[in-house]
């Protein structure tokens, strides 16, 4: 089953390109340590998901890429064909002259509606091409203005039109110190949209992956190429194919098909206020954890520690909350390598810190006008601010 | 009274249309058939022919490669993977064989090439039968993934009867997650089934041209009598047939002495251990003959035992795999493979027995559920109907 996927901005363009890249010469790498068969069976598998084919034989990326400003756009495709192993579609982009300047507003409000139209036109050729859909991946910022604004939209579009196809949006979480003054603003906004109309949410925090570049890998000068490769490199680790069970003889068909369960369930709770979060947590409680194994002796790894009830929520059993893939193909010519993807606690620091400042931006009405001037009304704003204290609310609850 | 030739007035229109059309017929059969323009080209040994022969005859000689896998071959690997094949198969011409490896000429001679295989075999037909879309009409007879994978996971019963209202919640976010996959689904089934429509829809057309060809095939071999006699005269022809030494008179008769000599010592040997046996275990006098007579019966009737066994599960222990459906007449003789009634046979007893344990197990839930319920005073219980 193959997933399209649509790079919104400059965020997303730059890491779907490396998405892209990484993905490709993973599939394409000779010392996969395991049989000729698997290796081959794997490489069609990832070709299915991710590229379609052409009559000369050079792969292209099912993808859709969207910006404001030709200028990352034309060096993503350069950067693509420039590769000769793998391209972008020819008719796949679309881009105007003029950015968002950073402003969701602009983005959601004007940009979202004017080019509705031609933007959906692409994604669905690129639906077409594809024997089976089985979702879409959207890669965008969480606080910029295209890729932010734009992203929230084009999500909202494409719940209505593919209900039945899986969405999951890749968001990159801005720096704790980041430039863009109405940053937070701008989170706020994308979460509350995306939170209804999308079906997981993966994020990246800047930070982490900064501190990975910095501590791990001894990168003196980080640059965001460094940034984005080791994004793709953790996306690829993910996405890329598994046998879901013991005794499987396929390669999962469901690339997107993980049980998240995103929504703690929201209403019909008392709400138990604001929580104090000097409370120390002793686990990190979740709802939903995968780990994804490749590599060397994948059979034997011990995930026991995995299965411990007390890292996950009362009214859920680990068998349900816990699932393992696996493969002996190794990833990109590591040995071994595991993934973690995680559905807990952990963000509720960050989302109540952004959640924070930005209620302290708005009780001063600060730079609202940028927004009210575009359609997004002080009540979108509230609106926004309530989801989001139930969304954290929920997740505190889950330590009960 | 001999049977009188009857001359069937033939309109020449038709006469010079019937060669390309013929042509035309036995190309599509073909894969990477060339047009009927490229055959006539290639009968005057025009050099723009040759490349589209050698690919035709590397696809026809090579057939297990995958469709478009012929693109990774190099031209030049592709004329010597072809010479190569045609010696193999006892192809006489030499002149084929001393065609320059680039591709660049030699048009007559493949088109003489192609002819040759074509009056071997039924290469269209073969072909065809090796290409065939594979349309599903196989079922597994063998269960063994079904009972390889551990199912669903038991859903767990709460013993104090108190559910979390956010387990329910959570049930039902997975439940529309299942609805949604089980949509997906459907339409890739559509998707796919249109696919099939235009492979079969692209067979038939072959299988129609396959047709055609037969009917019109004489008047291709007329014509490539023409092709033969346009060829200018083999020099030498020199047999292919490898030589086989014929061996001195004299030679194989130590052979034969050696070997005799070597099977009167082995007779020797065995005989030898055998005597050393027997006297060790011949000690042992009549019990022993009788408890090795014993033995050998017990023996049989294992392996008895096991045969039957084998025979009643007998047909579906046979190799796994998908099998295809195919329909015999009423009375024909048995082919291979497993017979319908057969297979409906072993599956009813299986479905008899499994019921039995069904039927077991549900008393026993209905006997569990009736101790729940007295546990629990004033609750009505309704039974679903029964079936």
């Amino acid at each position: 089953m193959s997933i399209v996927t649509v790079q919104l901005g400059q965020c997303g363009n730059q890491i779907g390109f490396e998405v892209f890249d990484a993905l490709f010469s993973d599939s394409h790498c000779p010392q996969g340590l395991c049989s000729k068969r698997e290796n081959e069976a794997y490489q069609a598998s990832c070709k299915e998901r991710f590229f379609s084919e052409e009559e000369n034989g050079v792969p292209i990326a099912r993808a859709v890429l969207v910006d404001m400003e030709p200028k990352v756009i034309n060096q993503t495709l350069s950067k693509a064909a420039h590769s000769g192993r793998w391209k972008y579609g020819q008719h796949s982009c679309f881009c105007q002259k003029q950015g968002s300047g950073n402003n969701w507003a602009y983005g959601y409000s004007v940009h979202g509606p004017r080019h509705e139209e031609s933007i959906m036109n692409l994604i669905q050729k690129e639906v077409e091409k594809c024997d089976s859909l089985n979702g879409f991946l959207i890669i965008m910022s969480m606080a910029g203005g295209t890729g932010s604004g734009l992203g929230a939209f084009v999500t909202q579009n494409l719940q209505d039109r593919y209900s039945n196809s899986l969405k999951m949006n890749q968001i990159i979480w801005p720096y704790g110190t980041g430039e863009v003054i109405v940053q937070n603003y701008n989170s706020i906004l994308t979460l509350s949209h995306l939170y209804r109309s999308s079906d997981a949410l993966l994020i990246h925090e800047n930070d982490a992956v900064h501190k990975i570049c910095a501590k791990l890998m001894n990168i003196k000068q980080i640059s965001f190429r460094d940034i984005n490769q080791v994004l793709a490199h953790q996306l690829g680790s993910v996405f890329q194919p598994t046998y879901s069970g013991e005794g499987s003889f396929h390669y999962r068909r469901n690339p997107l098909g993980i049980d998240w369960q995103v929504r703690p369930p929201l209403s019909g709770l008392p709400m138990l206020g604001k929580m104090s979060l000097n409370k120390e947590f002793h686990f990190n409680t979740s709802i939903a954890n995968l780990v994804i194994l490749r590599g060397k002796d994948v059979h034997s790894a011990e995930l026991g520690a995995f299965k411990d009830p007390a890292l996950y929520t009362s009214w859920l059993e680990p068998v349900h909350a816990f699932s393992v893939w696996k493969t002996q193909r190794a990833f990109s010519k590591y040995e071994k390598s595991a993934a973690l993807v995680s559905n807990s606690q952990f963000l509720v620091k960050p989302l109540d810190m952004i959640v924070g400042k930005a209620w302290n931006m708005f009780a001063s009405k600060a730079y609202i006008h940028q927004y009210t001037k575009f359609g997004i009304e002080e009540e979108d704003f509230l609106d926004s601010f309530t989801l989001l204290e139930q969304v954290i609310a929920s997740y505190c609850n889950l330590g009960f | 009274m001999g049977r009188r030739r009857r001359r069937r007035r033939v309109d020449p229109a038709d006469a010079a249309r019937a060669l390309p059309e013929a042509i035309a017929a036995l190309s599509q059969t073909l894969p990477a058939g060339p047009s009927p323009e490229t055959f006539r080209r290639a009968k005057f040994d025009r050099p723009e022919a040759a490349p589209a022969f050698w690919r035709l005859l590397f696809c026809v000689l090579s057939p297990q490669l995958p469709d478009g896998a012929s693109a990774s071959f190099s031209p030049e690997a592709q004329v010597r993977s072809v010479k190569l094949a045609l010696r193999t198969q006892g192809y006489p011409r030499r002149a084929l064989a001393q065609l320059p490896d680039d591709g660049s000429q030699g048009g007559r001679e493949l088109l003489l090439a192609l002819a040759w295989l074509l009056a071997r075999e039924p290469l269209p037909e073969r072909l065809l039968a090796q290409n065939r879309v594979q349309l599903g009409d196989e079922m597994h007879v063998c269960e063994c993934e079904a009972l390889a994978s551990p199912g669903p996971p038991a859903p767990s019963v709460e013993a104090d009867g108190c559910v979390d209202i956010r387990h329910l919640q959570w049930l039902m976010g997975k439940l529309r997650f299942r609805w949604r996959n089980l949509m997906a689904s459907q339409q890739e089934q559509c998707a796919l089934l249109g696919k099939l429509l235009r492979r079969l829809q692209r067979e038939n057309a072959r299988l129609q041209a396959a047709l055609e060809w037969r009917r019109r095939e004489l008047v291709f071999w007329q014509w490539m009598d023409t092709v033969l006699d346009a060829c200018p005269p083999e020099a030498s022809q020199p047999t292919f047939l490898p030589r086989i030494p014929t061996p001195a008179a004299g030679a194989l008769e130590p052979l034969v002495r050696e070997l005799q000599a070597l099977q009167g010592e082995l007779r020797e040997a065995v005989e030898a251990r055998r005597a050393a046996w027997e006297a060790g275990v011949g000690g042992r006098g009549p019990e022993w003959s009788a408890a090795r007579t014993a033995l050998r019966e017990a023996v049989g009737q294992d392996l008895a035992a096991l045969r039957r066994a084998c025979e009643r599960g007998g047909s579906l222990a046979q190799p796994h795999g998908p099998r295809r459906l195919v329909r015999t007449e009423a009375g024909a003789p048995r082919g291979p493979g497993l017979r319908a009634p057969e297979v409906i046979e072993a599956l009813r007893s299986r479905e008899a027995r499994l019921e039995v344990v069904l039927r077991r197990l549900q008393g026993q839930c209905r006997q569990e559920l009736a101790r729940l319920v007295g546990a629990l005073p004033g609750l009505v219980w309704i039974l679903p109907p029964g079936r």
